[in-house]
């Protein structure tokens, strides 16, 4: 049981997200997305803007109403958003009338409703501590940096001790440098404690230096998985090792050469749907697979 | 030093001075000094021109109540409704005064009558010539018209008669079938009494001009009334201080009233049979009287910075029953759809509804609760305003806090929803604290609304306060209450002026960064 749960952390099963059009039809945004992650993992999912890749994170958070399909979290079906799978958002959406311990307390008082208030206080001030907020835990956000706001975001998070760590775009407004800070902060965190955590963004460096598998999306509507690449680099990940290491820019190129065919075949199909590969790596000669009829799938969604 | 000042002006909203503390610092003088002008030079120099535009537009336009007061009337009368006002603080306070002091007060208000007497006797010689030579000048001016007047009316008197008897000589001339004859005789007639007409309205004219030499103002006469009023009411004043000083003084009535129940107490013990049974009642008459005396309290009328601080009071009861009712529909009405479809009919319906139609209905409401206004704790007059202003002002609060709720940032409800808020600690944590702002810029107009709203409910309901004072005011009709109305402008504008910049100050407390401001 155990080492099939592992394997098995998080499912996410022929996921569907359809938005109603005026005229009574099923615009599915997202149609059919499929992962397994593994306990402790890092994935994450990159694709063209539009793709649909919020629209799953939205709807692993369980703030995104699931059109069809299952997430399933430790074995069980979510039902609504929690504090197991907790959210970096784009914008680092802290209460502003509260200081960044307090916004951090926030969360923590929900997790550990029986512990003293001081004890509240100690831990909201180690995770603060670990996002490197020492000296600015009685801040409010107006008088912080994008950066450090983010920082407080990441805390609030992670003090929630989460089954699961989903970060929106986190670092989407920042500018290059708080980036790679931030992105390193994150790194630090998850070497320390193992979160499963599910990254979604469209910076393919980012990408390849924070995540153990990279899921590319198939461009929207229709969306799914398109290809799973393994990275190759071990952990704890040394953002120089990474960049030394050999297969870095094979790995980028053929991630990037992927997206860019994605984009020329719908070019050149118009409304037609993208090509669709499945776990293959490094090997982008693949024809595109026919796409499935429509009522063929919606009747699949109905069997699940 | 200088960034506290400036900090603290700017959330006190007196952002206006931020400019002169620079200058006093020496930042950059000329900028400051292009500020000081800009900010404070040129609503100075505008409020200015208005003055002048005033003073020299009111006094050409005469009513009932005098002339139209100039801003240095409308000054003197604020001073006299303060003065007034320490007036009736002073006898007040004799009224309670005892032992030395009380001596120490007689002596002095008798001096003070001692000298005010040949004061008296001087402006009242100074009137009596003022009138005489007033009648004097009225009666020569009057005298040659009216001898123009008399003439005439004597020479119309008998021209008429003249006319009327021609006519019925006529008569007797015309012949029972002279039509053309009779016709013509009917213009004659016609023509007579236009021509008495004419007369009429001549004498009329005249008769008018001679009002208009009556009535002519003497500025002496004028001058000798104020002067003479002057000293008068100062006369009154210490007559009604040394009343009160004396016998009417409380301290001084209990002692006579304690005299006396001593008295009837030595009797008592001496009484025997039935005398025994009326030296009790006396007593315990004797005894009502004495706490009646103790609890008794100067008759003070209400003067205007009274009824201020009473309308001050009655706006705050107002604004806070509209708060507690509007904070709370509001909420509701931002949180859920279902409630705010319920609400709107409601809403948009008394919301353009007048104070002039809530007050009486609420008078009668309050009225029905209420059997003896006097003996109330809270006068029914009062508590109407208040409830008047609580109906009228909550509207904005009600629609900026469903506003504000509403207008709850997204994110910051996924937020809640990740961490699995409860309703409360989402209501308490979130929802209220991101709509504050609006909430207190809803409650700024509600205030504002509230303040105006008062003045007719008060004035209305005859609830003592400003609205009262403005409605005597007009009831009296003189030039001078006429002059005390535009003070009550000034006061209500300012203090209006000065609720505002209290919420603003508030709002601005309760505001962070980049949150919704004022609608």
């Amino acid at each position: 049981m155990s080492n099939n749960l592992q394997d098995k952390y998080v499912e996410i099963v022929n996921l569907v997200k359809a938005y109603p059009n005026p005229f009574g039809e099923d615009i599915r945004v997202v149609d059919g997305f499929d992962l397994r992650i593994k306990q402790g993992e890092m994935i994450g999912i990159l694709g063209h803007s539009g793709c649909g890749k919020s629209t799953v994170l939205t709807m692993v958070a369980g703030l995104n109403a699931i059109s069809g399909g299952n997430v399933i979290v430790a074995g069980k079906e979510i039902d609504g958003a929690g504090p197991d799978r907790s959210v970096v958002f784009q914008s680092p959406c802290l209460f502003p009338w509260m200081t960044a311990l307090g916004n951090v307390m926030l969360g923590v008082k929900r997790v550990y409703p029986h512990a003293s208030k001081k004890e509240r206080k100690e831990l909201a001030e180690y995770y603060l501590n670990q996002v490197g907020l020492a000296d600015a835990m009685h801040k409010y956000p107006r008088e912080m940096s994008g950066g450090m706001q983010q920082r407080v975001g990441i805390a609030r998070a992670i003090a929630l001790k989460p089954k699961m760590l989903l970060l929106d775009e986190p670092f989407g407004r920042l500018d290059s440098l708080t980036r790679m800070e931030l992105q390193d902060v994150i790194i630090d965190i998850l070497n320390e404690n193992k979160v499963t955590t599910l990254l979604v963004t469209h910076d393919v460096d980012e990408a390849i230096y924070m995540c153990d598998r990279i899921v590319t999306m198939t461009n929207g509507p229709h969306a799914r998985v398109g290809r799973i690449n393994e990275m190759p680099f071990e952990r704890p990940r040394i953002r120089q090792e990474v960049l030394d290491h050999p297969e870095y820019y094979n790995i980028r190129g053929s991630l990037i050469q992927y997206l860019e065919d994605l984009e020329h075949e719908k070019e050149k199909q118009g409304q037609e749907k993208p090509p669709v590969e499945e776990e293959t790596f490094n090997d982008q000669d693949d024809l595109p697979k026919t796409p499935k009829d429509k009522t063929e799938k919606s009747e699949l969604v109905f069997m699940l | 030093m200088k960034y506290k000042i400036l900090k603290a002006l700017d959330i006190a909203g007196l952002a206006v001075l931020d400019p002169i503390v620079r200058l006093i610092y020496r930042e950059e003088p000329s900028e400051q000094v292009r500020k000081i002008i800009l900010f404070i030079g040129i609503p100075a120099f505008t409020f200015l021109c208005f003055m002048v535009l005033w003073a020299y537009i009111a006094p050409r336009h005469t009513t009932k109540s005098g002339e139209v007061p100039t801003p240095a009337v409308v000054w003197d009368s604020a001073k006299s409704v303060w003065v007034f006002h320490e007036r009736e603080n002073i006898k007040e306070d004799d009224f309670r005064v005892s032992g030395e002091e009380r001596q120490k007060r007689i002596a002095m208000v008798s001096a003070e009558l001692e000298k005010l007497k040949p004061q008296l006797a001087k402006v009242d010689a100074l009137l009596t010539k003022a009138q005489e030579q007033a009648k004097a000048e009225t009666d020569k001016a009057v005298a040659p018209i009216m001898a123009v007047f008399e003439e005439t009316k004597a020479k119309y008197s008998a021209d008429s008669t003249a006319r009327k008897k021609a006519l019925t000589d006529l008569a007797g001339t015309i012949k029972a079938d002279d039509k053309s004859a009779r016709s013509e005789y009917l213009k004659k007639v016609e023509a007579h009494l236009a021509q008495t007409d004419v007369e009429k309205g001549n004498l009329q004219q005249i008769k008018a001009q001679m009002d208009a030499v009556m009535n002519r103002k003497h500025q002496g006469l004028i001058e000798a009334r104020l002067a003479k009023n002057r000293v008068a009411e100062k006369v009154q004043f210490y007559s009604k201080r040394l009343e009160n000083l004396g016998d009417n003084n409380q301290q001084q009535k209990v002692l006579a009233a304690k005299e006396s129940l001593d008295k009837e107490k030595e009797k008592f013990s001496q009484a025997s049979g039935r005398a025994l049974y009326f030296s009790a009642l006396k007593i315990q008459r004797a005894e009502d009287r004495l706490g009646r005396i103790e609890t008794s309290t100067y008759a003070k009328p209400w003067t205007f910075p009274a009824q201020i601080v009473r309308s001050l009071g009655c706006v705050f009861l107002g604004f806070v029953i509209a708060t507690v009712i509007a904070v709370p529909i509001g909420i509701l009405c931002g949180l859920s759809p279902v409630f705010m479809a319920a609400m709107t009919p409601l809403i948009s319906l008394f919301k353009p509804v007048s104070p002039i139609v809530w007050l009486p209905i609420v008078f009668i409401i309050v009225g029905g609760f209420i059997d003896d206004p006097e003996q109330a704790p809270v006068h029914p007059a009062f508590l109407s305003s208040a409830i008047t202003v609580a109906l009228c002002s909550l509207w904005p609060t009600l629609v900026n806090t469903a506003f504000g709720v509403a207008a709850i940032d997204k994110d910051h409800l996924n937020v809640a929803r990740v961490l699995r808020l409860g309703f409360w600690s989402r209501l308490f944590k979130i929802v209220i604290p991101s709509a504050l702002p609006l909430i207190f810029a809803g409650l700024r107009i509600s205030l504002g609304v509230g303040w105006m709203v008062l003045i007719a409910a008060e004035l209305l309901s005859s609830s003592e306060g400003i609205g009262k004072f403005v409605w005597d005011m007009f009831n009296n009709g003189s030039s001078q209450t006429f002059a005390q109305m535009f003070v009550v402008v000034f006061v209500v504008g300012i203090i209006g002026l000065m609720l505002d910049r209290t919420m603003i100050v508030f709002q601005r407390l309760v505001s962070f960064d980049d949150a919704p401001t004022a609608i």
